[in-house]
């Protein structure tokens, strides 16, 4: 490669950097220029001080602990019971018939409208908070289990009986192996509603169970605008986080479909 | 083993219950240790005559034997002596080159070392040394015919079918595969039933082309391909090729007319 090659790559790679520095740097001075109260919009200054102040104290790490138990919590639950229905129904027909109805109806439903129900059950505590995330988790889960078994290719299941596999040996060394990268697609959608969940069960239940959406919506009503920016943060690096992670076992549990 | 199919026919059940017939009276004896060619337009059915020898299709009716011409005890179950190439090759995208192969000794419950090295053995045999752990779609075309050529092999089963197993392979890559295939045919003396459209194919590689008709699939003629053996390459330039390459061809012209002269209708008709 040349020199005049070599420039543009290098340009390409620093130039979003600068963007988000300038951003940052204008949105600075702004609000020092303009003399905007903390309460509206605070400073990145002020905002980076928020979580140092939260990292200090060790608030942020025991709320975030406790909304990453429930996330995996969660997310657990409803990949357990997703992925084995959905084998089941992919595997027989009489159960799919049997589920299908009650799928159809449910999976409509926001299941952020079920919360009120849920706290007069179990009241504001962990179950309720886990139970919700798990139930919306788990339809998209599921689906996609279904729909991966329901699409695997038939000509790759004759192709293992003629070589000998029973039918059990099929669905065990065919079925369940091909339907991977769509049940893998549905996890990393049952993940992201997981989070959201947790967030918003945390914020709607209790007072004193902690978490970030608790952080963020008392941070909220007592106008700790500069906490409020600094949970948003945190909260869309843990986001980033969750969904590297994600992707780092999506590849070495279907490294086929990444080996081009 | 030979193969005997008697009386071979496949109706499908097509919309408004109207049905289609895919096979109409097939009646054929493949003869053990021979390489035969089941040549036809496509749509003739041949590939459904393949599956249903191979025990992965179900004929509406007819019968399907195969056994031992010098033994003395009755035909085997259906699809226990035989084993398929397939046109797309459908090797498990998620299994690397050398898991594909020993898939149906793993089935069989081979122990991992020792079914390692039988496929590593047969990979080296089809000129696959060296990728065993790449994935197939890590592979050409012509690798992956190889692998699953390989595939087939170790299953060690008399007879081998193969639905245009080279169909999707470039023309260079296809002339080096159909050597292989003689190579090795040469040496193991299975019996083959290849099916393909490719009349040179037919001609090249078996004793016998069996020449079908467009749907519903009937044996229209049965050709024997007297060319010594070993086969190669340059035959295709001698005088007794051509006789039967002119035969066959004006056999299977009158048919592939036929068969797009049906599409042609039922497209019009669809219209």
């Amino acid at each position: 490669m040349s020199k005049e090659r070599i420039a543009p790559a290098v340009f390409e790679k620093v130039l979003p950097a600068l963007i988000v520095v300038a951003f940052l740097g204008a949105w600075q001075l702004l609000v020092s220029l303009r003399g905007i109260q903390p309460v509206y919009l605070p400073a990145p200054s002020a905002i980076v001080l928020a979580m140092i102040q939260m990292a200090a104290d060790g608030s942020l790490f025991v709320n975030l602990g406790i909304t990453l138990l429930r996330i995996f919590s969660g997310f657990l639950l409803a990949t357990v019971t997703g992925i084995s229905l959905g084998l089941i129904m992919g595997m027989s027909r009489l159960f799919q018939r049997i589920i299908d109805p009650w799928i159809a109806a449910l999976y409509p439903l926001p299941k952020i409208a079920l919360i009120p129900l849920l706290v007069i059950w179990l009241g504001t505590g962990e179950s309720y908070k886990i139970l919700i995330s798990a139930i919306t988790a788990f339809f998209p889960i599921v689906m996609s289990t279904y729909a991966g078994v329901c699409q695997v290719d038939r000509g790759l299941m004759k192709a293992a009986q003629d070589l000998g596999a029973s039918r059990r040996q099929v669905q065990f060394n065919v079925v369940i192996p091909a339907a991977m990268p769509t049940i893998f697609a549905g996890l990393q959608l049952g993940m992201g509603v997981t989070i959201i969940m947790v967030i918003a069960a945390e914020m709607i239940g209790g007072s004193t169970q902690g978490g970030m959406g608790y952080v963020l919506i008392n941070a909220g009503q007592i106008l700790e605008t500069e906490t409020v920016f600094a949970a948003l943060v945190v909260l869309a690096l843990m986001g980033a986080a969750i969904m590297k992670l994600q992707e780092w076992i999506g590849n070495r549990l279907v490294p086929w479909s990444h080996s081009r | 083993m030979d193969v005997v199919v008697d009386a071979i026919r496949q109706v499908w059940k097509a919309r408004q219950g109207a049905s289609v017939t895919a096979l109409d009276g097939v009646s054929h004896r493949f003869r053990s240790g021979r390489f035969s060619c089941v040549l036809g337009p496509s749509g003739c059915g041949k590939s459904t005559l393949a599956q249903i020898i191979g025990g992965l299709e179900q004929a509406t009716s007819g019968r399907v034997e195969i056994r031992d011409p010098n033994a003395a005890n009755g035909p085997v179950r259906s699809g226990a002596a035989s084993v398929m190439v397939w046109q797309n090759q459908n090797l498990f995208p998620w299994r690397t080159v050398i898991d594909n192969v020993a898939f149906g000794l793993q089935m069989r419950g081979v122990g991992k070392r020792e079914r390692h090295e039988r496929a590593a053995a047969l990979l080296a045999t089809v000129g696959l040394q060296g990728f065993e752990r790449h994935y197939p779609v890590q592979l050409s075309g012509g690798m992956r015919q190889r692998v699953a050529l390989a595939r087939a092999l170790i299953m060690e089963k008399p007879v081998l079918l193969m639905d245009e197993p080279f169909g999707a392979l470039d023309a260079q890559t296809k002339i080096v595969m159909q050597e292989e295939l003689l190579r090795i045919f040469e040496q193991t003396h299975k019996t083959i039933i290849f099916v393909t459209h490719a009349i040179d194919e037919a001609i090249l590689l078996g004793d016998e082309v069996i020449v079908m008709t467009s749907r519903p699939g009937r044996i229209k003629e049965v050709i024997e391909v007297n060319l010594p053996r070993p086969r190669h390459l340059e035959m295709v330039n001698t005088p007794e090729f051509g006789a039967l390459f002119d035969r066959a061809f004006h056999l299977i012209r009158d048919e592939v007319r036929r068969a797009m002269a049906e599409q042609s209708a039922a497209i019009r008709g669809a219209a």
